[in-house]
């Protein structure tokens, strides 16, 4: 898993690329956190890159969500696709999230 | 795919209570018209039937692996096991996709098998 993040002024990019699971969800907290300390921000997680996404995954990307809503934060995810897109479907969390669902 | 990775990730962290070893056995059975998938363990079993739906609308960030598994496969099975027995999980994705011949076959995969039968 790979992932990088880029301020775009009023909104920042969290990008995450290949496979967000219970081994790798966990090297991602660090820089979740720290987006939700930076208070209410737009965060667009752009997820066209992710090839696999597990019940691990979903909890830390739904976690920033309450946590960035709390603080009057909003997280929205773009581009996801394949297995990823067909776990947020039965999870219904594509009504929450999508902006741009393939 | 998501159904295996999820009982995996139960198997290990729920079974083995996150040890650093334990022992999984995967048996894959493919056939014409569907996809058996059997795991074994010898972790702590657990009671299926005790686990709670998901509140979906509630945003759960945990408790939605045995949901998933439900959802995209067609059988699941769990026998726990017993001294010297492994807790044995079944997973059968059936291939063909008219919802009839799903329904059928379905019933069929889960009926205790008949030994009086022809």
């Amino acid at each position: 898993m790979h992932f990088s993040l880029k301020d775009r002024g009023s909104y920042t990019v969290l990008r995450i690329e290949g496979e967000l699971d219970a081994n790798t969800a966990p090297d991602l907290r660090p820089t979740l956190d720290k987006l939700v300390l930076g208070g209410g921000r737009t965060v667009t997680v752009d997820l066209s890159g992710l090839r696999l996404i597990d019940s691990s995954g979903v909890g830390a990307l739904v976690s920033l969500y309450k946590r960035m809503r709390a603080r009057g934060g909003s997280v929205r995810v773009e581009g996801i696709c394949d297995q990823p897109l067909a776990i947020f479907r039965l999870l219904r969390l594509d009504a929450v999230f999508c902006a741009g669902l393939n | 795919m998501s159904a295996f990775g999820e009982a995996f990730n139960n198997i290990a962290i729920h079974g083995y209570g996150c040890a650093a070893t334990g022992q999984v056995e995967i048996d894959i059975e493919p056939s014409p018209d569907r996809l058996t998938l059997i795991v074994r363990d010898t972790g702590k079993s657990f009671d299926p039937e005790a686990v709670p739906m998901p509140n979906l609308e509630g945003l759960p960030e945990s408790g939605m692996g045995l949901y998933i598994i439900r959802s995209f496969m067609d059988v699941v099975e769990y026998r726990p096991g017993s001294e010297g027995r492994p807790n044995v999980l079944t997973l059968v994705k059936l291939l063909d996709a008219s919802p009839e011949a799903r329904e059928l076959q379905t019933s069929q995969a889960s009926a205790p098998r008949n030994p009086k039968r022809q």
